[in-house]
């Protein structure tokens, strides 16, 4: 980009994202994961394996802190002095939360994360230099870096395997930096539909691997901007608002009782998942 | 005396003597040379210029036939791939033409057919995986809405195909020869005074401001996962 360029469309390269930016219009992609349905059968994490090629590293790998997995579901036992509580553990669905002021992006040397209209965080592995800046500065640790070259690994992929790899998906190379991507080849999918019929795509006309194959229904996803949409509703009935680092709902002395919250908010990294507190006492 | 300015002032200047050269070059000139790809050997040797070339009305038997491009390759204007016509679409016209019955091509193709195989054509144009790129897209942008001539929308990446025998990669295919179509202001109202519909919605990355009229100016598609994959 040329300097003169730069200057005159100064207001364009300069985000603030979210607030004092221009709206998300006609998409924004965003989640709601309810995790009181929430049985933690990673059932989630398995699709999206398959639908990202996403190389399974073994258990050694594993150890040394070089997991793959897009989607983890983590696992919190609640401290309440008893040795095994009634409840269990509690699940916690984790993939990267398309922030909106996303700390991964400005720390990028190379700028192969940015942000794209639909308040994606998108990452480009051509461009990636794998200096994991982006990893180190991401609260919620869902980046992952190929410390090998898998799809040469025997190991992972063996050649049968090859088969079932997914056409729509690049598969990353050594030293790049990869992440949950909201299934961006299904969106591009179905936005290439919607925009040959002179549409927006409609609610429930894609969905991600994860939301495909949870059996309880617990990962709602769509168009935040749509008020029609499952999430912008739920979003709307927990009264989270997407560009809001406290929200209003908390400050309240008696709390309206509502369940829907982000992971670490007051970081003002302005997440797109919204995630409903568990409320059942059963263990599952 | 001021020594210490030297570099500083040679570093200020360097910086001015460019940006002014890029100021003066704020519009990314579309690229149109061409950059030929290898020559790919084809089973049979298809003559695109007979079956899509001009017409030649002092001599027939010369000239092309005109054939839209979407004939053959007819999944361009409904998916993101143009595809390769079957066999069947050959003989389906080739049947009843007698009088190539015999050329040596003509027979040749035959024989696939006859033996009941695909003619394993070779790729031509071929993108890296990490690409996304959509036909239909293009098709319906560019013929359908703003309706240019088929052969000079395919032509503006597939290069003067009605020219060739074989096709051959014309363009470069690169990121920055997309990327310098995809950068530039484009007008939203299509030629002929139509407006476009939802073209600057869907177009640019951002919606002007301004109501669409003639001289609203919108760009291409221009995240990187537009394309990337």
């Amino acid at each position: 980009m040329s300097v003169s360029n730069l200057l005159e469309n100064w207001s364009q390269v300069r985000h603030e994202h979210p607030v004092n930016d221009k709206p998300h219009d006609p998409y924004k992609w965003a989640m709601a994961i309810d995790l009181d349905a929430c049985t933690g059968c990673n059932a989630c994490s398995v699709a999206c394996y398959a639908e990202n090629n996403i190389p399974v590293v073994g258990k050694e790998r594993f150890q040394h802190g070089q997991q793959m997995h897009w989607l983890r579901v983590e696992r919190y036992w609640e401290e309440d002095s008893r040795e095994f509580p009634d409840q269990g553990f509690q699940f916690l669905p984790m993939m990267c939360q398309q922030c909106e002021a996303a700390p991964c992006e400005t720390v990028c040397p190379v700028a192969a994360t940015n942000h794209t209209a639909d308040g994606l965080n998108s990452q480009i592995y051509n461009r990636c230099i794998g200096s994991r800046y982006c990893s180190a500065n991401c609260p919620f640790k869902v980046r992952y870096f190929n410390w090998y070259d898998y799809p040469t690994d025997e190991m992972v992929w063996p050649a049968e395997m090859t088969q079932q790899m997914n056409p729509d998906v690049s598969v990353r190379s050594k030293g790049v930096m990869e992440k949950c991507t909201f299934c961006v080849q299904r969106l591009s999918a179905a936005k290439v539909v919607a925009k040959g019929e002179g549409r927006i795509v409609r609610e429930g006309e894609v969905q991600t691997a994860c939301q495909q194959s949870c059996p309880t229904g617990a990962i709602s996803f769509g168009n935040l901007v749509n008020p029609e949409s499952r999430v912008h509703k739920q979003w709307a009935a927990q009264q989270v608002v997407l560009d809001a680092d406290k929200q209003a709902k908390d400050e309240k002395e008696e709390g309206p009782g509502l369940r829907g919250y982000r992971i670490l908010e007051e970081l003002r990294a302005y997440p797109s998942v919204m995630y409903l507190e568990r409320v059942r006492e059963s263990a599952v | 005396m001021y020594r210490f300015l030297r570099l500083p002032v040679l570093l200020v200047g360097f910086f001015m003597a460019a940006s002014s050269y890029a100021a003066s070059n704020s519009q990314p000139a579309l690229t149109t040379e061409d950059a030929l790809g290898p020559q790919v050997v084809q089973p049979i040797e298809f003559p695109h210029n007979r079956h899509a070339g001009l017409h030649d009305a002092s001599d027939p038997t010369k000239g092309g036939m005109e054939i839209n491009c979407q004939y053959c390759h007819t999944y361009a204007r409904r998916s993101a791939v143009a595809g390769i016509p079957p066999l069947q679409k050959c003989i389906g016209c080739h049947q009843n033409i007698e009088s190539v019955r015999n050329k040596s091509r003509i027979v040749e193709l035959f024989k696939y057919w006859d033996a009941k195989k695909a003619v394993p054509w070779k790729k031509v144009h071929d993108l890296p995986d990490f690409v996304r790129f959509n036909h239909e897209r293009h098709i319906k942008r560019f013929i359908e809405q703003q309706d240019r001539p088929v052969q000079e929308a395919c032509g503006y990446c597939h290069g003067d195909v009605k020219e060739m025998t074989v096709a051959r990669r014309q363009k470069p295919l690169a990121m920055g020869w997309c990327a310098s179509c995809h950068e530039k202001d484009h007008p939203v109202v299509a030629e002929g005074g139509t407006p476009i519909a939802g073209q600057a919605y869907w177009y640019s990355f951002q919606k002007p401001a301004a109501a669409q009229d003639a001289n609203t100016k919108a760009r291409g598609p221009n995240d990187c996962w537009q394309c990337h994959k």
